[in-house]
């Protein structure tokens, strides 16, 4: 987990879109939104997952691991940068293998682009465009500290599994304090989609 | 915190799986094979360039410099490339680029795949214009300059283009390649101008090309977001000293009498030589990068032809060709990333599935 970093709780997303909308005024990607929002249960609940760039840090970055082109570049304090305008060949590696399901491609412009964490906002201390907005707190910008101020006793988790592979991030989720499992299911090996067993 | 994670930092195995190690039965440590491939490529340019210049007597002394930078300009290059493309990514992509290329069915059915890849993918950059029709005009006019300017100057260093005039100081010339006569020119009439001035009509292009680019480096919010002044910066000055320098020589000899030429001529090699020295380091090794993409744009192009395509294991929604869904699986296999099983799935599928497993396993309901 980084030190400053995003603690996203789905538990309080109510779905407005606030974040999605405060995206798309991010300098780096001016007019597209890089946040996704989606609807795990659509129709039967109104549960709804905000997903920004988990920024990997162990295994470090596989988006960027797995681009042919060395566009994907990790900073020292460990955010995982949009691809390389000059170098992005746009082949797609990166956005099929992230575990998270977040680079998003132009294909016409054979460009990846992620969520950088606002990297021009929170390079220089402010918060990300989605946290700053979001009116639930689902999305916090802050130290771990100043969270549990906020939200006391609250438990994150900064790991994630995808069969038996963990991965960590600097990106972190708030899971329940009384039943704290680490890491958290990333949601491979597929159980069951929308209650159908598809084992 | 939490459960140990396996270790996925052990060292690049070449025996992760018997494909990766058919092609080199004795892998050598990728710096130690490139600088071997790179030393011999340098030396080949070396070669090359005393025959060329026909045992040095084409040979011009005074671009000794020049044409010593172009060797470590080879040198730099290869080894550059060599160490990219022992990197799996990289490897496997080009591998597929080069076999589909060479395979049958690219000759019978897309023959003309490849050239027209070329011309609008590297010559015309259209993938550019989908980006911003300003960045694309600014690009090819930088592009095109370059290539000029790089078509008259590696040969004329390398002593392998001459213009000599039989009748002393012309107007009459010939061009030579290799000692061999390719056309006779008059110097004085549109071609010959052309032909003498053709690095200045290059360093037009670069200025007005890499001037957009640097007055949009310092003004526009999206290139100067994390923008850094030695990858971003460096390149663009470099090519605007160059062809300023390059002019105001020109200038020099026409409305100065020389005055100045000496340390204009200086200035003009240093800034060159420290360019092509920088080249394979920075943002100029996307000049070697980016034709190696057109393999993978013909592994794609050719697969779906075949309609070889590959849908979501969950929602069907279009994933991506098969082979390349195949491929990248190799390649996150080859990097340790054990969860390729996962490219099966449509980037919404896994936040979805991701979504839903916290939904039933971490925090029911989202209480």
């Amino acid at each position: 987990m980084m030190g400053r970093t995003i603690f996203i709780d789905p538990g309080r997303c109510i779905g407005c879109q606030a974040c999605v909308s405060a995206c798309r005024e991010c300098d780096s990607h001016r007019g597209k939104s890089m946040i996704h929002l989606d609807y795990p249960d659509e129709g039967r609940s109104v549960a709804s997952l905000p997903t920004v760039c988990m920024h990997c840090s162990d295994p470090v970055a596989p988006c960027a691991e797995v681009c042919p082109a060395d566009a994907i570049q990790v900073t020292p304090d460990g955010v995982v940068q949009q691809a390389d305008t000059t170098r992005c060949i746009g082949c797609a590696n990166c956005v099929n293998a992230c575990p998270f399901g977040v680079p998003k491609i132009d294909l016409a412009a054979k460009l990846q682009m992620k969520c950088d964490l606002c990297y021009d906002r929170t390079s220089h201390g402010l918060a990300p465009m989605c946290a700053t907005v979001c009116p639930t707190g689902a999305l916090f910008y802050g130290t771990l500290e100043e969270l549990r101020t906020e939200r006391p006793g609250v438990e994150v988790a900064d790991s994630f599994t995808f069969g038996d592979t963990v991965v960590h991030t600097g990106v972190a989720m708030v899971v329940p304090a009384d039943k704290v499992r680490w890491p958290v299911p990333g949601g491979l090996p597929v159980i069951e989609v929308n209650g159908v067993d598809v084992r | 915190m939490g459960p140990v994670p396996q270790s996925s930092d052990a060292p690049a195995a070449p025996a992760a799986e018997p494909e990766a190690t058919a092609a080199a039965p004795r892998p050598r440590p990728p710096a130690v094979r490139a600088t071997l491939v790179a030393s011999a490529v340098a030396l080949l340019l070396i070669v090359a360039i005393i025959l060329g210049s026909r045992m040095l007597r084409n040979f011009d002394s005074a671009l000794l410099p020049y044409a010593v930078a172009t060797v470590f300009l080879a040198f730099g290059v290869t080894y550059r490339y060599t160490v990219w493309v022992s990197e799996p990514a990289a490897r496997r992509l080009l591998r597929q680029g080069w076999r589909t290329l060479f395979s049958r069915e690219n000759f019978r059915k897309a023959p003309t795949a490849l050239p027209r890849m070329i011309a609008t993918y590297l010559g015309f950059q259209k993938f550019l214009g989908a980006r911003s029709t300003a960045r694309w005009a600014a690009h090819q006019l930088l592009f095109w300059g370059c290539i000029l300017a790089a078509v008259i100057t590696f040969p004329l260093t390398w002593g392998w283009f001459t213009f000599t005039s039989a009748t002393g100081p012309g107007p009459s010339y010939e061009m030579r390649i290799w000692g061999f006569k390719i056309i006779g020119f008059n110097s004085a009439d549109v071609i010959g101008w052309a032909l003498f001035h053709g690095l200045d009509l290059a360093a037009v292009l670069v200025i007005a090309g890499a001037g957009y680019f640097l007055w949009r480096r310092l003004r526009d919010r999206t290139a100067t977001t994390g923008q850094r002044f030695g990858y971003d910066l460096v390149p663009l000055l470099a090519l605007i000293v160059i062809s300023v320098t390059g002019l105001l020589l020109t200038f020099s000899a026409v409305f100065l009498h020389g005055g100045g030429y000496e340390f204009l001529a200086l200035l003009h090699m240093v800034s060159v030589v420290f360019t092509l020295i920088y080249l394979p380091f920075g943002k100029f090794f996307h000049i070697v990068q980016r034709p190696a993409a057109v393999g993978m744009q013909l592994f794609k192009y050719s697969a779906r032809q075949d309609e070889k395509l590959f849908t979501c294991r969950r929602c069907g929604e279009l994933v991506d060709t098969a082979p390349y869904v195949e491929n990248l699986r190799g390649t996150m296999r080859d990097l340790r990333l054990d969860f390729d099983e996962w490219a099966e799935y449509c980037p919404r599928c896994k936040r979805v599935l991701r979504g839903s497993a916290y939904l039933t396993r971490v925090k029911r309901g989202f209480k």
